[in-house]
């Protein structure tokens, strides 16, 4: 009985420790089930290993529908002319993109191919979320086809190329602008002046961005840089200068404090609504004005003046630090973004500005009256983003401070003249930083 | 002989014959392996907690006193003391952001406990509507807070539902500045995330009261109570330990609210509702200085511990009773 007692004991602990073991590796299970990530990177991607079979994962942060057909018809593209490759487009939210990619370099893994923010270039290189491609842009044979302002550099290591370029103007009613019996405005008097109409008639002013954060700075650029202040040298009595205009739209109705909680879509949904005179925004808005204004509509460089700038924005596209394939990577990006006929593509689903000479000059721009205001912004306006002054470790602390004080200017939180010396005391050790 | 007495009783008696007889006030000891198994199954949990809990909160720890940022996340973390913090109080957010954070949690505290009090008094009653209204409700503690919070900063826009009721029947000419007057922001975000609270707090008020007798209602009424007797007197003193305990819980549940100011304001215009979980997140996601936001996020663990604290004594207390 002892013996039996002992066994019947000894199966209890074996069912106990095999219970246990199972539920232990159940909960693995359902650990790591919770860590797979729900977008592939190149790491998880077990088809490009397999031989014939290549596939090659494009992070992006795309939602707006012509900006996804461009995805789409770049995969198109490639896939059409590459056998037997798979490209993934794969979406990440703008707010997440960067710390999704930072935070994939501790895995040592992310995407083959990273569309981004070309503002954000440099905290990512410093992130180690892409890879040097110096040996592949040397050898491109069309790289003289290229304006230095579109290769985003870091210590010397070219990190990114821009295929097109994105940049704000001036959108326009015509509709209401005939009302009030004003033509496009090209210096800020005549702006200021068609506001006060457009307003006094009862329709809105002007729409834009006054998000706390980099949309927002991105946006506020021209207007603050339009009474001569500049990221070289800040000085507080410009901002101020521009800050008072800007709260004298909002006093006056020109501008609804509503903006600060607008990122750069919904302004121009709001324009074109068909209510609202102007509106500061994107070359990329071509595809959703056709689709979505019910009046005449056109658009005017931005009327900053010679000192005013106007960012070349758009989406820088690299090449994923731990891509498993980075010949293929830099295959696609050769013959999309960078090719003649990818930029056309780009130009024709959204009417983004193609980064290249020959194609910039394709004759699909000269005549288009809308496309041809935003070359001339680009020609006489056109200035670096970032600001070449902002050192990349300031980067993203800059546009953040900048947003934050334009989005309290244009809620009234803060006055202009404390909001101009808040800005410049927390510019100064900014630009500083090496 | 125990062999063969023990042989034709049932497992049972077996186990109750055996069952040593333990005096008053003392322990039952348990056997090793039964001991052992317990432990096992704590293990899977334990596990789970370590790898999800203890060790983010270990790196979290790490962080607040490095210097971490995105070109050093990957590497070697510098020590840096209490540099991090520091840096939080000098540059001045971290007051604005506490002090925003400190009247979210009164507004939602207050709002989303009277606001699930009486709703689960008017739910009370098992009709049909009620559990229509219950199903409702349950819907909307559902909802992801981003869904939640976008229907809201439509509603709250100039030319939202909110404001067009409030235009529609006189009260105001102008639209009211819900989402971008750095007073009214504030608080249409706090009263949003109470409203996403109060379904959660109208059950388990529901539960308790539930709970009363309903002869205890019966007595009173035969008494001559009226209803606002009966829940003056009888329904919120029958729920105050629950009360307790959602105090705590709601409270937990505001201070480290992020998703509604996300969504509708970003946490502006300028700094006005940036709290302390959103600053943390700025600091950590926008700036890519990892320390300062995780030393940011050390500060309000602490001040969650607290009230954990305080919520493990309620429970405690309450089981006592």
């Amino acid at each position: 009985m002892k013996l039996i007692g002992h066994r019947s004991s000894n199966r209890g602990g074996r069912r106990g420790a095999i219970l246990a073991a199972g539920a232990v590796l159940a909960a693995s299970a359902l650990a790591l089930t919770g860590c797979t990530p729900t977008s592939s990177g190149s790491s998880n991607n077990s088809s490009s290993d397999s031989g014939g079979d290549k596939t090659i994962t494009v992070w992006h942060y795309f939602s707006d529908p012509n900006q996804v057909k461009v995805m789409t018809d770049y995969k198109d593209l490639f896939e059409k002319n590459n056998d037997g490759v798979t490209v993934e487009n794969v979406y990440v939210p703008y707010d997440q993109l960067n710390s999704k990619l930072i935070s994939a370099v501790g895995a040592k893994t992310g995407p083959d191919v990273v569309v981004f923010n070309g503002a954000d270039a440099s905290t990512l290189a410093l992130g180690g979320a892409l890879a040097p491609m110096d040996d592949q842009w040397n050898s491109f044979a069309d790289k003289g086809q290229f304006p230095d302002s579109v290769v985003h550099k870091l210590d010397g290591k070219t990190y990114a190329v821009q295929g097109y370029v994105n940049l704000l103007g001036l959108w326009y009613n015509a509709d209401i602008l005939d009302e009030i019996g004003v033509t496009p405005p090209k210096t800020m008097d005549e702006l200021n002046a068609a506001l006060k109409k457009a307003v006094d008639a009862g329709h809105g002013g002007i729409t834009l961005s006054g998000l706390p954060q980099s949309q927002g700075e991105w946006q506020a650029y021209p207007w603050l840089s339009s009474t001569g202040f500049s990221y070289d040298n800040p000085d507080a009595g410009k901002l101020e200068q521009a800050f008072d205009m800007i709260k004298s739209w909002t006093d006056s109705g020109a501008l609804t404090r509503q903006a600060v909680t607008w990122d750069q879509t919904v302004p121009f949904q709001t324009f074109a609504a068909g209510d609202v005179a102007f509106a500061e925004n994107g070359n990329w808005q071509i595809g959703t004005a056709k689709s979505t204004a019910k009046f005449n509509y056109g658009v005017v460089p931005l009327p900053v003046g010679s000192e005013g700038k106007v960012y070349l924005g758009g989406e820088g596209e690299g090449i994923g630090a731990f891509s498993k394939n980075p010949d293929l990577a830099w295959k696609y990006l050769e013959e999309t973004y960078y090719s003649p006929e990818g930029q056309l593509i780009a130009l024709n689903d959204v009417g983004s500005l193609p980064a290249r000479t020959d194609a910039a000059s394709d004759t699909s721009i000269s005549s288009d009256p809308l496309l041809a205001a935003f070359a001339t912004t680009i020609a006489e306006n056109g200035a670096s983003y970032p600001a070449d002054a902002v050192p990349p470790a300031s980067v993203a602390d800059q546009q953040l401070a900048v947003g934050q004080v334009w989005s309290a200017v244009i809620g009234g939180q803060t006055a202009p003249a404390d909001a101009a010396t808040k800005l410049v005391t927390q510019l100064q050790p900014l630009l500083e930083k090496k | 002989m125990t062999v063969e007495t023990s042989s034709t009783l049932s497992p049972a008696t077996r186990r109750a014959a055996t069952r040593p007889a333990w005096p008053a006030g003392t322990r039952k000891r348990r056997s090793p392996s039964g001991n052992r198994k317990k432990l096992a199954f704590i293990l899977p949990a334990a596990i789970f907690l370590a790898l999800f809990s203890f060790y983010p909160m270990v790196q979290l720890l790490r962080m607040s006193v490095s210097t971490v940022n995105s070109s050093t996340l990957n590497s070697a973390w510098d020590f840096v003391g209490l540099a991090n913090f520091a840096k939080g109080v000098q540059q001045g957010d971290l007051g604005i952001a506490f002090g925003n954070t400190a009247i979210f949690v009164v507004v939602v505290t207050v709002l989303g406990l009277l606001g699930g009090l009486v709703a689960a008094i008017l739910l009370a009653a098992s009709t049909r509507m009620s559990a229509f209204v219950l199903g409702l409700m349950v819907f909307i503690w559902a909802l992801p807070p981003v869904v939640n919070g976008s229907v809201w900063k439509f509603l709250l826009g100039d030319t939202g539902l909110i404001n067009a009721m409030l235009g529609g029947v006189g009260l105001t000419q102008h639209a009211v500045p819900f989402l971008y007057d750095e007073h009214f922001a504030l608080m249409s975000v706090a009263i949003v995330n109470s409203w996403a609270v109060i379904p959660f707090n109208a059950l388990v008020f529901r539960a308790a009261i539930l709970g009363i007798p309903a002869e205890t209602f019966e007595a009173a009424r035969i008494d001559g109570a009226n209803r606002w007797q009966e829940i003056r007197h009888m329904i919120v003193p029958a729920v105050r330990p629950t009360t307790l305990v959602l105090t705590v819980l709601t409270v937990v549940y505001a201070f480290r609210s992020f998703d509604f100011i996300y969504v509708m304001t970003y946490g502006g215009p300028g700094t006005a509702t940036n709290t302390l979980p959103f600053l943390s997140y700025l600091q950590a996601f926008v700036r890519y200085d990892f320390g300062l936001g995780a030393a940011t996020a050390v500060i309000s663990v602490l001040l969650v511990l607290v009230l954990a604290f305080i919520y493990a004594r309620s429970i405690r207390s309450e089981e006592a009773h």
